[in-house]
Parts: structure tokens; C-alpha cells; sequence
């Protein structure tokens, strides 16, 4: 924006795209930077760390030492992380159909032209404004033992044949009980991407449909369900990832070693259990690793996915 | 459901149509049912000043019955417990500003991503989509080596500085710029607008459901953000209602009353922001699923 | 307007951001941002100006209540009582307390006087986190301590923390029911129960119609530091131990002996044979509910008990499982930290607090086992004849064996809380054994045997 530019058309453009170029540097580096420092920069640091015995805090008669594969070695040896694994992969296979196909139902009910939908959506959203804390805290109290409201009402529906349940304390119970609670808190966000992925669905399809006589089930089957495939493939796929992410809630209702015997352990738990509660930065940092690689393929997955649904349209 | 009107037998598909509204009715009110129940269970409870009341209410309905010594008692309980006013100033101060930093730092990147020209565009853009899989878990112990480096342990920018920069949030800042059309900036730079005027005068008026977007994202993720926060700071100064939350919590002897007081409050500001806005909550969330 | 002021507001966030972030990043030093919201600094307004006060941090864990309000009573009066030195205390969660510790020395951070659960002090002191205090310990005050303490705080040849009081283990019982069931009560330590009069006890207490369980071990609290303290007296008892003491490099053949899986096996079998309960709903099973007759648990619960039970409550000393009869020792005590600046002040404040006087002050609040001889003799619980001597006769003769004195002690007392956990839940005795095994072997090689500072 120099004097110059007003002259010499070629100089202008030049001088143009220079500022130009400048100007978005200028506006990219603070995020760049930020993440550079904060994302990257750590990101590469795990990758590091897991081949060495890097310690939270630094201990004069121990420097750090590269270790090779060692972490890697212990981590396939390692019950506890192989239960954590075991626990994400549970996780999800149980998590994912069920959170995935009520996500749709309740999609489907509210997305009806009838009376009070913007009540029952937000009845059925409220949960995902909670605090997965404050979430934990609810149903820790709701899953008490003995008179707790869960062991009453299972009690009740079943006319007092089941029950009551020890459910944060029983090996077998204490997980699954966590998963009800996290689909809880969960669904209502995926609700919302269904609803909107069914108003993108345009209406002529489904009059097509009715015009070769498909009734309302086959109209969800040949209509609705394939058109919401990309919205599907994402739903399944994010809640997946965050099954991998799976910390809070065990965290605050079982802490740091999974209780009971490591039932509720899960991946990242075991890396703050390890890496910040013992300090074993290298060791942590391996499972991160492995975490990562779980989370990338995950994702690979999706775009994969994705990708060939383009191909076809 | 309009070729089913042309019926020949209205009568009586009227009265299957109403008996299938009736139906759905029934089954949502029952999944409202479920979704409300701990809500209102945490909220009735933490209006029952007896916590003996609150333990032999538990296994039966009358959990949602504010019956019995009601009142604010569990509320004051936690107040002089714990500085609750001072955790909850550290939850708005912590997630206002990443939220709000993070609205000019990742709107900023993506209106340069996504209007100007410069060399490594299309490297910066490709870059940040392939950041958007990392997830905070994976970097946070190492992350947390790096932020004692610059001695910032147990702070409040700790809390804030990391997560100003959000790929995410960026990538759709990026999608919604591309979609504005260029032709009112174009008339400004012939005007001699410089481009951050454009930026301020054109972009951001025209942005406003995206800001609002990401602000309502971020404001979600950071609000109950517990992993970092534990990581990070020590005594009451710096701590987040989260954490602050699970301490009251793992306090023995439990009183639930308290505790469903103590979470009462911070779901309610949540809660009613949400249903004052509820449009633009459910707008919100349903835009984050168009990625990829 | 509107946008504008969004617009505006976006950007005073930013560069407020900014002015914190740049504050400290170029400085090490301790932040400024630390210090500014003084939440109860203490007020020093009405000192005199000639004399500049050293202000001494302190941290600690924030115990019971009682512990508690007495240690804000002693940091208020000394406060008060002081010019030149000014406490300021803060007092974190106990649950997390170590992390604490941890990330304070990571961030270089630490206070110059903090408490600390004793076992912790060797990996504190091999880390360098602790500074000596021999300097400051004449003889005769070392000779006025119990020799636990002492031993507690010993670590490589020099003393790095004193307590004001020690604990003590034994076995809590409601006399009216040990009379009804036609039990034995042993009254100090040189009639202790065998280990098959202990059983014979469990039987017949578990034969009471009131009782539901003969013993309760305090299970409800949880996996922690609780199961080391509590239960390694029994594998003790029965010949076996955590980690071999000759030279502290291996816990193999020690922890996975003979001698030890005999003891855990026993210890398991209390829970099958349906003696205790492993999951106990609340703590007051024994001094509330009356449904256990014996309480496994140490002198903390001297408030409650006597409370509830009056003149039914009993304090027998612990049984002779195997050759001789062990219990636990050590508690919370107090270090001065190497980054510490001003020692000689922080010492002033460690010393007012192992004053008798101060020392009784705590333990008549929490009742504890007093520190030191000279407060002993002046305690009605502890003194000879009072309901609480066995304690001190526990810890005077030797059957109190303390903690593996090694920096390996986080590792050793989480992997065989772990184990106990497990075997109390019923897993296979040996297996969970030989797999703390291998968890504290590992740790200890991976740290190169943890050699001692140079």
C-alpha cells in the first residue's frame, strides 16, 4: 500500500500480493503459534518420551535415559493397560449400536410436525449441559447400594425379584454401570446431528417413495436410513473416539485405579494414573502413543468411509 | 403420511393416526422421564434441608418431592464450606477468556485460510485439519512438562493459554468464510479498505452465527473440563468448579444434601443459559457434525 | 454498536491474555500472579516496623476436623506470640496430597515446612526435596522422642523429620459382647492372643446372635495407605515382609514367600469364612450399629469409640499370628525442604509445634500417641493405666515395625494395597503376590536401585 502502487499497474499487484501475504501471517500466526507450542510441539514430545524413562520430576541421581522399546515391551505385558484396552473396546462395542440407534429414535420422535417437540427436545438435550463431573456425582448417589433409586426401581418393575445390586462395586456391574451413564449424558448431542441430518434429507424423496407405495417402515429403510449414512458414519465414529477418551466419569466415581480390581480401568486413566500420580512421564507417554494410534486409525476409517460415499454420488 | 390421507377408510385410520400419536406421545414423555429424572432428583434433593429426609427419600418417588424442612440450607452448607463464589468466578474467568480468545485467534487464521492468497496456504490449511484428530488426552503429559518450563504451573493462564488455538474451531470458521460471497469485500478493497478492516467490517457482522457456533462449542468442552485443571493447579486459588466439585465430593462423611446443592449450582446457570438460547445450542451442536 | 463492542471485548480478552502470559514466561523466578489474590493472608498490619518478619510457608493435609482446628489454633497463636516469623499455612486435600507434593517440586514450588504420611519422607529425601535438620535436634531432645519417631525420620545416616505424634494399631473390642461370648481379653502385650485364640474369638463372637460380623477391618476405606499400614503387620506377624530390609533391592522371596501367602491366605480367609466384611456400607458398624464386635484400626478412632461405647470399649493389643505379634507405626510428621530460604525460621515454628505442651494440644484433640516421653507422662489416655497405654507399650517394645525405609515406598505401598485389594476379593493369594512382586522389583531396577545421594 505504498505511494507506488497508484503508477506502475505491475509493481502494484506485486506490492499487493506482498501485503497480502503478509497480512495473512500476520493473522495466522497467533493461532499458529499457539498451536505450534501447545499441540505440536507435545504431540512430538509423547512420541519421544515413550522410548525413553523420562520422569515427572527430575531426579539428580537418575538422569534420563533412552530405553529403546522397553516401554513398549511392558506396556504388551502389562495386565493393567490390557484390561484398559479391553475396557475401550467394550466401551464401544456396547456404547456405540446403543447410543448410536437411540440418538436416531429420538431423532425421529422429535423431528415429527407435532405439539411440544421443542419441549421433549430440550427434555431430551438438558443432559449434555451437565457437567460430566456433576453427572457422576448424580448417579454415584443414584446407583447406592441397597435403597438406592436404581436397586428400588429394578426392585419394583421386577416385582421384587432382582435386586438390589451393589453396582459401583461389583466387578462385573461397575462398568456397565458407568456406560448407562455415559450414554445419558451423551445422546442428546447426537440427537441433535440426526435431526439435523434428517431435515437435510429433501422431502421429494420420501413422496417418491409413497407414490410406489412404501409404507412408513420401508420409508425409514430405503429413504431415511441411507441418506443419513454419512451422518451415521461421523455419529459412530465420534462417539467411538470419545469412548477412547473415557476419563472423567471413572476418574470421579472409582478414581485412579479402577475400582473394583481394575474393572472401570480405562486407557487414559491408566496414563494420569502412571504419568502424573507416579511420574512415569516415558511410560505414559507410550500408552499416549498407542492411544493415538488407535485414535488415528479410527479416524482414517471415517474418511474412508466418507470418501467412497463421495465417489459414489 | 399425506398419500395415507387419501385412504379410503378415514374413519378408521383416523383412529389408528390418533392412537399412534398417542403412542409416541407415551413413549417420549417416558424418555423425557428419563432424561429429567437425575436433574430433577439433584435439584429436589438439594432443597431438603434434612439429610436424613434426602437419605429415606432416596429409594422412592418422593425423591422428586420437595417435601419435609425445605429451604437453602444445603446451599448455605456449601458456602461455608468452600468459597464457591471464588471457583466460580476462577470456571467464568477461565472459560470466558479461552472462549473469547479463541474466538479472534481461530476466526482470525481461518478468514486468512480462507480469503487471502499467500505461499504455504494450502500447507497451514492441510496442517490444521490433520491437527483437528489429535485430542487434548493424548498430549496433555507431555503438555504438562512443557507449561512447568515456562513456570506456569498452578495459574490461571495455564488454564487458558493452551486452549485459546482450536483446530476445530478454526476449520469451521474456515467452512463458513468460504461460503460468504466476495463481492462486498471486493468493492471495499477497491474503497481502499485495508484487510483487517474488511476482516472487522464485512467478515465479522456477516459471521455471527459462527461465532456463536464456536463460542457455544467451546463453552461445552471447557466448562467441565477436569483432566487439565487436575493436572495443573494445587490449592483453591486457581481450581475450576469441576475439580472443586469432585473434592467436595470425595470429602468423608458424605452429606448429599450438600453435594446436590453444590451441583445444583453448577448446572443451573448452564441449564437456563440453554434454555434461553436453546436455538442456538441445537444449531450449534447439529453444525459440528459436518465435519469431514 | 453491537458488533463493536463484541469486537472490542474480543480483543481486551486478548491482550489481557497476553499481559499474563508474557508476566512470568521470561522470568523463572516465582510468579507475581501467584500472590495476587491473597485469599487469608494474615493480617501484619500491627507489627512493628523495625523488625521485618520472615514469612515461613507451611502446608498440610487437611486431616479430621479436630487435627485440623488445632493446627489453625497453633499457626494463629504463634502468629501471634511472634515477630520475626510469620506463618502462613495451607492445607490440602489428603486424598491427593502426594500428587501435590510432586507438582510443587516439579514447578519448583514447594513451601519450606510441610507434613507428610512418614513412609513418604525416603522418596521425598532421595529426591532432594528435604533438607536435614540434625543441626537442630540436640541429643537430649532426640533422646525425649519416641525411638519410632526417631526411626521414622531417619533416612541415610541423618534425621530429616520429626512428628508430634505416633500412631498406634490394635484391636478395638466391645467388652460386653467379649464377656458374653466367653473370650479371653488380654490385657498388654505380654498376653496377647495366639493366633488360635484369636480364631476362637472370631467364632465365638460370630456365634453372638447381635453380631453379624465377628471383626470388621475397616474396608471402607478404601484402597490406599490404609491396607499397608493396617494389614503388613499380618504378613509381619506370619515371618514374611514387604521388601527384603538387608539391602532394600527386592521384594522377591520376601513378599511372595512361604510365609507370606500363609498370612494373606489367613487374612483372605476372615473375609470367606464370613468373620469381616469386605465391603462394609458405612464406618460405624462397630461403635454404632453394634453389629462387629472387633474393630481393626488404629488409635484415630479413640474419639468415636468412647464416645459410643463407653465403659464397653476395650483396647487389646495385637495377636502373635506367627512367632510374635507386629503392629504399624509412624504417621504424619514434619520437614524442612532443601529450597527452603529461611530454615532457621521455619525450624522456630517445627520446634514450638514438638513442644510438650503443643504436642499434648494435638493429641488430646485427635488422640494420637504424643511424641515425645515428657508429653507421655503428662497424657491421661497414654500415661501407665490410662485406656490407651498399650499403644505406647506397643511402640516402646519393638513389636511396631515401621515402613520400608527406601524411596521406593510409593511403589511397595500401592502395589500391595492393590494385591490386598484383590485377595480380599478373592483372587489367588501367591498370583497377586508375585505380581506386586514384580511391580516394586521393576520400579526398584528401573531407578538403578535408587542410589543414595551423592
Amino acid at each position: 500500500m505504498t505511494e507506488m502502487t497508484e503508477f506502475s499497474p505491475p509493481a502494484r499487484t506485486l506490492s499487493r500480493r506482498q501485503s497480502e501475504a503478509r497480512m495473512a501471517w500476520l493473522f495466522s500466526a497467533p493461532a499458529l503459534f499457539l498451536l505450534v507450542v501447545f499441540l505440536i510441539i507435545p504431540f512430538i514430545m509423547a512420541f519421544w518420551f515413550s522410548f525413553t524413562d523420562q520422569r515427572l520430576v527430575p531426579n539428580l541421581n537418575l538422569p534420563t535415559q533412552f530405553v529403546g522399546l522397553r516401554n513398549f515391551v511392558r506396556l504388551a505385558q502389562d495386565e493393567t493397560f490390557r484390561r484398559a484396552i479391553f475396557n475401550n473396546f467394550y466401551f464401544v462395542l456396547i456404547v456405540v449400536p446403543l447410543q448410536t440407534s437411540l440418538a436416531l429414535l429420538l431423532a425421529l420422535l422429535i423431528n415429527q410436525k407435532i405439539k411440544g417437540v421443542n419441549l421433549f427436545r430440550a427434555a431430551y438435550f438438558s443432559p449434555v449441559v451437565v457437567t460430566m463431573v456433576v453427572v457422576s456425582v448424580i448417579w454415584t448417589f443414584l446407583y447406592n447400594p441397597g435403597e438406592g433409586m436404581i436397586n428400588q426401581f429394578i426392585h419394583t418393575l421386577s416385582l421384587g425379584r432382582l435386586g438390589p445390586y451393589d453396582w459401583l462395586e461389583s466387578t462385573t456391574l461397575a462398568f456397565p454401570s458407568i456406560m448407562l451413564l455415559s450414554i445419558w449424558q451423551g445422546v442428546g448431542f447426537q440427537m441433535v446431528i440426526y435431526l439435523a441430518g434428517l431435515q437435510d434429507i429433501p422431502e421429494q424423496l420420501y413422496e417418491a417413495a409413497q407414490i410406489d407405495g412404501a409404507n412408513n417402515v420401508q420409508q425409514f429403510f430405503y429413504v431415511t436410513l441411507p441418506q443419513l449414512r454419512n451422518t451415521t458414519i461421523f455419529v459412530v465414529l465420534a462417539t467411538t473416539i470419545l469412548a477412547f477418551k473415557l476419563f472423567t466419569q471413572v476418574w470421579v466415581m472409582q478414581g485412579p485405579s479402577g475400582h473394583p480390581q481394575g474393572s472401570t480401568m480405562t486407557t487414559i486413566v491408566y496414563v494420569v494414573s502412571k504419568g502424573f500420580k507416579q511420574g512415569k512421564i516415558g511410560y505414559a507417554s507410550a500408552m499416549t502413543v498407542v492411544f493415538f494410534l488407535i485414535v488415528l486409525a479410527v479416524s482414517m476409517l471415517q474418511r474412508t468411509f466418507l470418501q467412497e460415499e463421495r465417489a459414489v454420488d | 403420511m399425506t398419500v395415507l390421507t387419501r385412504s379410503p377408510y378415514p374413519a378408521q385410520y383416523r383412529l389408528r393416526k390418533s392412537l399412534r400419536r398417542a403412542l409416541d406421545y407415551l413413549v417420549m414423555i417416558l424418555l423425557a422421564a428419563f432424561f429429567l429424572f437425575p436433574i430433577i432428583f439433584m435439584l429436589v434433593s438439594s432443597i431438603k434441608n434434612n439429610e436424613t429426609q434426602v437419605m429415606s427419600d432416596m429409594s422412592s418417588l418422593y425423591a422428586f418431592v420437595p417435601r419435609g424442612d425445605v429451604g437453602l440450607k444445603n446451599y448455605f452448607d456449601v458456602f461455608a464450606a468452600m468459597p464457591f463464589g471464588h471457583f466460580l468466578f476462577n470456571s467464568v474467568f477461565i472459560v470466558g477468556l479461552t472462549v473469547g480468545g479463541g474466538l479472534v485467534v481461530n476466526s482470525l487464521i481461518a478468514y486468512a485460510l480462507a480469503r487471502l492468497r499467500f505461499r504455504g496456504r494450502s500447507l497451514v490449511l492441510g496442517v490444521v485439519v490433520a491437527l483437528i484428530i489429535i485430542p487434548f488426552e493424548a498430549v496433555a503429559v507431555p503438555l504438562l512438562l512443557v507449561v512447568n518450563r515456562f513456570g506456569w504451573l498452578d495459574s490461571y493462564h495455564v488454564q487458558i493459554i493452551p486452549f485459546i488455538a482450536d483446530a476445530f474451531s478454526i476449520f469451521l470458521f474456515y467452512q463458513f468464510f468460504i461460503s460468504i460471497p466476495k463481492d462486498l469485500e471486493e468493492a471495499a478493497l477497491i474503497d481502499g479498505a485495508s484487510l483487517f478492516q474488511i476482516y472487522r467490517t464485512i467478515i465479522l457482522p456477516l459471521s455471527r452465527p459462527v461465532f456463536a457456533t464456536v463460542a457455544i462449542l467451546q463453552f461445552l468442552t471447557h466448562w467441565g473440563d477436569f483432566l487439565w485443571p487436575l493436572m495443573v493447579t494445587r490449592g483453591e486459588e486457581f481450581r475450576p468448579l469441576p475439580v472443586a466439585m469432585q473434592q467436595f465430593f470425595s470429602m468423608d462423611p458424605k452429606m448429599w444434601g450438600d453435594i446436590m446443592a453444590f451441583a445444583a449450582m453448577i448446572t443451573l446457570p448452564v441449564l437456563i443459559l440453554f434454555l434461553l438460547f436453546q436455538k442456538w445450542f441445537v444449531q450449534s451442536v447439529a453444525t459440528s457434525g459436518v465435519k469431514g | 454498536m453491537k458488533r463493536k463492542m463484541w469486537f472490542v471485548l474480543g480483543l481486551l480478552a486478548l491482550t489481557a491474555l497476553l499481559v499474563v502470559a508474557c508476566g512470568p514466561t521470561p522470568t523463572p523466578a516465582p510468579q507475581p500472579t501467584k500472590a495476587a489474590p491473597p485469599t487469608q493472608a494474615a493480617p501484619k498490619a500491627t507489627k512493628a516496623p523495625a523488625v521485618k518478619a520472615v514469612t515461613v510457608s507451611v502446608w498440610f493435609h487437611s486431616g479430621k476436623g479436630e487435627e485440623r482446628q488445632v493446627l489453625d489454633d497453633q499457626v494463629k497463636a504463634f502468629n501471634a506470640a511472634n515477630t520475626d516469623v510469620q506463618i502462613k499455612a495451607v492445607q490440602l486435600p489428603e486424598g491427593s496430597y502426594n500428587d501435590q507434593v510432586q507438582a510443587a517440586a516439579l514447578a519448583g514450588d514447594l513451601p519450606c515446612l510441610l507434613d507428610f504420611d512418614g513412609p513418604f519422607l525416603y522418596n521425598y529425601a532421595w529426591s532432594g526435596y528435604l533438607a536435614p535438620i540434625d543441626k537442630y535436634v540436640s541429643d537430649s531432645l532426640r533422646k525425649d522422642f519416641l525411638p519410632s519417631i526417631i526411626a521414622q525420620g531417619t533416612y541415610a545416616g541423618h534425621l530429616y523429620s520429626l512428628g508430634t505424634f505416633d500412631s498406634g494399631l490394635a484391636i478395638w473390642g466391645n467388652k460386653a459382647y467379649l464377656k458374653k461370648a466367653g473370650v479371653r481379653i488380654p490385657t498388654g502385650i505380654d498376653d496377647a492372643w495366639t493366633k488360635e485364640e484369636f480364631l476362637d474369638a472370631l467364632k465365638k463372637l460370630q456365634a453372638l446372635p447381635e453380631v453379624k460380623y465377628a471383626i470388621d477391618f475397616k474396608m471402607n476405606y478404601g484402597q490406599g495407605e490404609w491396607y499397608t499400614y493396617g494389614f503388613s503387620p499380618i504378613v509381619q506377624s506370619f515371618g514374611g515382609d514387604l521388601i527384603n530390609r538387608k539391602d532394600y533391592q527386592s521384594a522377591d522371596g520376601v513378599l511372595n514367600s512361604p510365609q507370606a501367602v500363609e498370612a494373606m491366605t489367613f487374612f483372605q480367609s476372615l473375609f470367606k469364612d464370613g468373620y469381616a466384611n469386605a465391603k462394609p456400607a458405612g464406618d460405624d458398624d462397630f461403635y454404632v450399629k453394634k453389629v462387629t464386635a472387633l474393630s481393626w484400626v488404629g488409635h484415630w478412632m479413640w474419639g468415636p469409640h468412647s464416645k459410643n461405647l463407653g465403659d464397653d470399649l476395650v483396647l487389646i493389643p495385637m495377636p502373635k499370628l506367627g512367632d510374635k505379634a507386629v503392629t504399624g507405626m509412624g504417621s504424619w510428621n514434619w520437614g524442612l525442604t532443601s529450597s527452603c530460604k529461611t530454615p532457621d525460621a521455619a525450624w522456630k515454628f517445627l520446634d514450638y509445634l514438638i513442644s510438650p505442651d503443643e504436642i499434648l494440644h494435638m493429641t488430646n484433640a485427635n488422640g494420637a500417641v504424643p511424641a515425645r516421653k515428657s508429653a507421655i507422662a503428662k497424657s491421661k489416655l497414654y500415661a501407665k493405666g490410662g485406656p490407651l497405654n498399650v499403644f505406647v507399650q506397643q511402640l516402646e517394645s519393638g513389636i511396631a515395625v515401621p515402613r520400608p525405609v527406601t524411596p521406593a515406598y510409593p511403589v511397595i505401598t500401592s502395589a500391595f494395597a492393590e494385591a490386598v485389594q484383590n485377595i480380599v476379593s478373592g483372587a489367588d493369594v501367591k498370583a497377586e503376590l508375585d505380581k506386586a512382586v514384580k511391580t516394586i522389583d521393576q520400579d526398584i531396577k528401573d531407578n538403578k536401585g535408587y542410589p543414595l545421594p551423592k
